[in-house]
């Protein structure tokens, strides 16, 4: 005769029939785990619990200005970088904050008087703090005062001789006759300056050049040649071709291991520094450094 | 035996991932930077409201003070600067310049409210 398992058996060992407390243990782990990896996936809850260290990085600098004008207010420095501390900056705060102002005044932020008062607000901050950026050179006063007199009739003409980019090359009696009646000036004088070169390390954009080519207001300018040289080779591309990404847009892509140099064919020197797609590191994945560089109009 | 297993592996896979979200959510959230100025906790959010109060009682830029509050993506400024205001003041969650900078700007953007007017009509100088 087989003995029969009673209720009784069945407590004494803890563990009623209706429940396995094992497989309860193990899928509470892989519960957790699930959770865990879900939000660590997704990011922060949007429930408005986030810290302004948590910022993304166009929104940080957002607040990072908006410091900035506060500051204009009470004039305080030691709160005012008090405040940009807080944001977790990965340099000096007053650098992070120049380039907030940098990258915010290359991006059409000087469109409104709004934010050309913002930009003067955060370079009044960081110039306090001897810092400088390129956002004093962006701001509209200081190009008004240094830009040529678009209706100088003394100019050389050698200036009113140098070529548009987008047009073929004339022989030199039309260059004389002709630039000289149908070419806006300020058009053909048109020169700028590569700044504010910094590397980026996105998945979605390895090793990619994105070429920024902006007036001193900010404004893309479309239509734009800009040269990327490497080895004994070249290439050109131009601005504003990518309807998307805005008139100041152009992008090349680059290859692992070798050293690139961007310049702007007459319009601009060559970056000081060259650009390389070196490795970078987001979260635990490898990815390929990008770069970002903006050409000013001076 | 099966329903046993069933019964066992839901109510664990359930708890579970309830705990997992409330660790990986609440108790200690990602440390990821990919917050939107609208998803600051309230505290951040009022520190924002006065770092734009005080931008516009330095350069009078209604418009632009009007235009930065909007990255909170609220609907209505003036009812958020009225709402944010009165809290602030009720609970004393703020220095007296914050709240006067607050009452400025809710006044000039339309969401003055008898609770300001002693802060709005405060001596001193401007806030």
């Amino acid at each position: 005769m087989i003995p029969q398992k009673s209720s009784a058996d069945e407590s004494r060992r803890g563990a009623p029939s209706y429940f396995s407390y094992a497989v309860f243990a193990c899928s509470l782990i892989a519960g957790i785990a699930l959770g865990l990896a879900f939000t660590r996936a997704y990011g922060p809850l949007q429930r408005g619990n986030a810290e302004p260290w948590q910022l993304r990085a166009d929104e940080r600098h957002h607040f990072a200005i908006a410091i900035a004008l506060e500051h204009a207010h009470h004039g305080d420095m030691a709160r005012s970088l008090h405040k940009l501390i807080a944001l977790r900056p990965a340099q000096h705060p007053l650098d992070a904050l120049a380039d907030a102002a940098c990258v915010l005044g290359s991006s059409g932020y000087l469109r409104s008087d709004s934010g050309i008062s913002a930009l003067r607000s955060a370079v009044a901050l960081y110039t306090a703090g001897g810092r400088a950026g390129c956002a004093e050179q962006l701001l509209p006063l200081s190009a008004i005062e240094s830009a040529p007199d678009p209706i100088d009739d003394q100019a050389s003409a050698a200036d009113f001789a140098r070529p548009l980019p987008t047009k073929p090359p004339l022989s030199e009696g039309q260059a004389q006759a002709t630039i000289r009646r149908l070419v806006p000036r300020p058009v053909a004088l048109r020169s700028f300056e590569a700044r504010a070169a910094r590397s980026t390390c996105d998945a979605s954009n390895p090793a990619l050049i994105e070429a920024h080519v902006v007036d001193y207001l900010g404004r893309g300018i479309p239509g734009q040649r800009i040269r990327v040289r490497w080895g004994d080779q070249a290439d050109i591309f131009v601005s504003g071709l990518k309807l998307d990404r805005g008139d100041s847009y152009a992008d090349f892509q680059m290859e692992e291991g070798i050293e690139y140099a961007i310049d702007m064919p007459g319009a601009a020197d060559p970056l000081g520094a060259s650009l390389s797609a070196g490795a970078c590191y987001s979260g635990n994945r490898r990815l390929l450094k990008s770069w970002r560089v903006t050409f000013v109009e001076t | 035996m099966k329903l046993r297993f069933a019964r066992s592996l839901i109510l664990g896979l359930l708890l579970g991932s309830l705990a997992g979200f409330y660790f990986g959510w609440i108790r200690f959230p990602p440390a990821t930077r990919n917050s939107a100025i609208s998803d600051l906790a309230q505290r951040y959010r009022d520190e924002y409201t006065v770092l734009i109060a005080a931008g516009y009682a330095a350069d009078g830029d209604a418009a632009g003070a009007r235009e930065r509050l909007g990255k909170l993506a609220i609907d209505d400024i003036s009812l958020y600067l009225r709402r944010s205001t009165e809290r602030i003041i009720r609970a004393s969650a703020r220095e007296l310049d914050d709240i006067r900078l607050l009452a400025r700007l809710a006044h000039d953007l339309g969401g003055a409210t008898p609770l300001m007017e002693p802060f709005l009509a405060l001596g001193g100088p401007d806030p």
